[in-house]
């Protein structure tokens, strides 16, 4: 169980002056390399041929690999991802290379090429709980809350004593998942309730106009009116325990124009 | 009967997503023979085996996340169900009807195996503990303490005299079931051990581990009786034959085996699954095999008598 240091430290750790005096180092060493351009050295040239051809695909991969890393703790993720591809050339078999992609592309906010990476790195290593974490946390940014719980699940499946998969990620991502279900379902609610507004079945018979069935049928039209009136004002919110609540909005004093127009055309 | 391993029976897209458990039980009355699933679809199906077809009779839909493991009693009238949302849930299964809901906290419950007398449920929890659930009571009625790590797997011996857990580190604890004394401690394997299974006479223990491994043990004297290779991969599950002759392993190679258990030797493999192979297990009289996994389908496989 490989697992990448840099994951958990989020990024952010990582001391800023660090940071500049690498970028200041690899400055100056692209400015070195500029100036001797013109000058061809041969014999290094040679030599590097050789390593060329000495250096497997496996090994060469193994240090683009720890090169990306190693830039992705220092910020530079762009860079990073390039050293990846580049390595995913030599070995497109290695699920240690679109793990680490998949985690960067989601720090980066890259959601849906994040989820593609993810996704080979399942493909190629299932047994691979990290893979799997890092798809449904790569999914949970694309939006798919359904497909992340289920991604956590399978983590949890084949390594159920990783506590942070519970606690964290799952736990995170039924809260997310009642969350739009409760949303989804108010939705559909006031969706109804409109439907019946339009469609009243009131308003279909023929009234007789000086009958008390007329007042009847306008009270029952005012009243799915005010409820419908309620619904969109009300919003699903989540409060800090991730409980949820339905709030109307007290200061939206929105009383709308057409309140009885409906009626009218009785 | 048949002369020789053949399958019998596929059922192709049994849940909407991978199938992680299966047991096999017959109703004690009436003799039929009774299959249930659990699946990642957060449903347990419960099928009627009958003319060498599978028919669903009820789904069951109460857990809320993926279910991790089902087992029958033994006379066929329940089963129990663990699943991720840490609640074990026993089933009536002739009316397909939640009996009773135990909530075994979180990470607390795993595999859950019903004793021979089929009064007790037992779970492995994250913190070593084996806890033992009254069928009667819905609660918790003792817990045996392994002292280890988290325990993936639990068997009863069927003579009611042992209960063998398997940790996620590769150790097995083996409790005197009278006393509730830690008998023996035996470092197995150095990867999980995700299923174990006694011999019919509670005389040998099989073990299934991630590092490829199946291994048996002489469970009286604790002594190792075998370590058997032929999987690629995980060593998911292991079900011992009720004829004492054969057991049966199922591995993430997508493959299932079926060992000599006097011969140690693999006498067949079967390579019909398209994903891994979950969960496996004998039917009561020994002759029939089922197997399930991540390709959603169920087979069943007819075994020489």
């Amino acid at each position: 169980m490989a697992s990448f240091g840099w994951k958990r430290k989020a990024g952010e750790k990582v001391s800023k002056a660090t940071v500049q005096l690498f970028e200041a180092e690899a400055e100056a060493e692209g400015a070195g390399r500029g100036e001797g351009e013109d000058e061809v050295d041969w014999l290094h040239a040679i030599k590097r041929r050789r390593e060329v051809l000495l250096d497997d695909c496996a090994t060469k991969s193994k240090r683009l690999k720890d090169e990306g890393a190693l830039l992705a703790e220092q910020g530079r993720q762009w860079e990073a991802i390039k050293r990846w591809d580049e390595a995913i050339q030599l070995t497109p078999e290695d699920a240690g290379l679109y793990e680490m992609k998949a985690q960067v592309l989601t720090s980066l906010q890259e959601v849906f090429q994040a989820v593609q990476a993810a996704e080979m790195a399942v493909k190629l290593r299932p047994l691979w709980w990290e893979a799997w974490q890092t798809l449904g946390r790569a999914q949970l940014g694309l939006g798919e809350v359904d497909l992340a719980v289920r991604s956590f699940q399978v983590a949890i499946h084949l390594c159920p004593t990783e506590r942070p998969l519970w606690e964290e990620d799952l736990c995170w991502a039924q809260k997310l998942q009642r969350q739009s279900r409760a949303a989804r379902e108010k939705e559909e609610e006031e969706e109804e309730v409109k439907q019946q507004l339009l469609h009243a079945p009131e308003l279909i018979p023929d009234y007789d106009f000086e009958s008390s069935e007329v007042v009847a049928a306008c009270v029952t039209i005012a009243e799915r009116q005010k409820r419908y009136d309620s619904l969109r004002k009300s919003t699903v919110l989540v409060d800090s325990s991730g409980a949820l609540v339905t709030v109307s909005n007290e200061d939206d004093e929105m009383v709308p124009q057409d309140q009885f127009v409906k009626a009218r055309c009785l | 009967m048949s002369t020789q391993y053949s399958i019998l029976f596929k059922q192709e897209h049994a849940h909407d997503d991978a199938i992680w458990t299966t047991a096999w039980g017959q109703n004690e009355k009436d003799r039929t023979e009774t299959i249930i699933t659990g699946s990642l679809d957060d449903t347990v199906k419960v099928w009627k085996w009958s003319e060498e077809k599978l028919e669903l009779q009820w789904t069951l839909e109460n857990h809320q996340l993926g279910v991790v493991s089902v087992d029958i009693s033994h006379n066929g009238a329940l089963a129990a169900s663990s699943s991720l949302d840490a609640n074990i849930r026993l089933w009536d299964l002739e009316s397909g009807k939640q009996i009773k809901s135990m909530d075994a906290g979180p990470v607390d419950a795993w595999t859950v195996a019903f004793s021979p007398d089929s009064r007790y449920i037992a779970t492995g929890s994250h913190l070593g503990k084996v806890n033992i659930f009254g069928v009667e009571s819905g609660k918790k009625e003792h817990s045996l303490d392994t002292r280890g790590k988290f325990i993936l797997s639990i068997a009863y011996s069927p003579d009611g005299k042992y209960l063998a857990s398997g940790a996620i580190d590769g150790i097995i604890n083996i409790f005197d079931i009278a006393t509730g004394k830690l008998l023996h401690t035996l470092e197995g394997h150095a990867m999980p051990i995700r299923s174990l299974t006694f011999s019919p006479d509670s005389q040998l223990l099989v073990t299934a581990s991630d590092d490829g491994y199946i291994k048996i043990y002489d469970v009286q004297h604790a002594n190792l009786a075998g370590t058997l290779s032929g999987h690629g991969s995980w060593v998911l599950n292991v079900a011992f034959s009720p004829d004492h002759t054969h057991f049966v392993s199922s591995s993430s190679d997508k493959s299932v085996k079926v060992w000599d258990a006097s011969s140690r030797t693999c006498v067949n493999t079967f390579f019909d699954h398209q994903d891994q192979v979950w969960s496996v297990k004998y039917n009561v009289d020994g002759s029939k095999i089922v197997s399930a996994g991540d390709d959603r389908a169920i087979h069943i496989y007819d075994c020489p008598m």
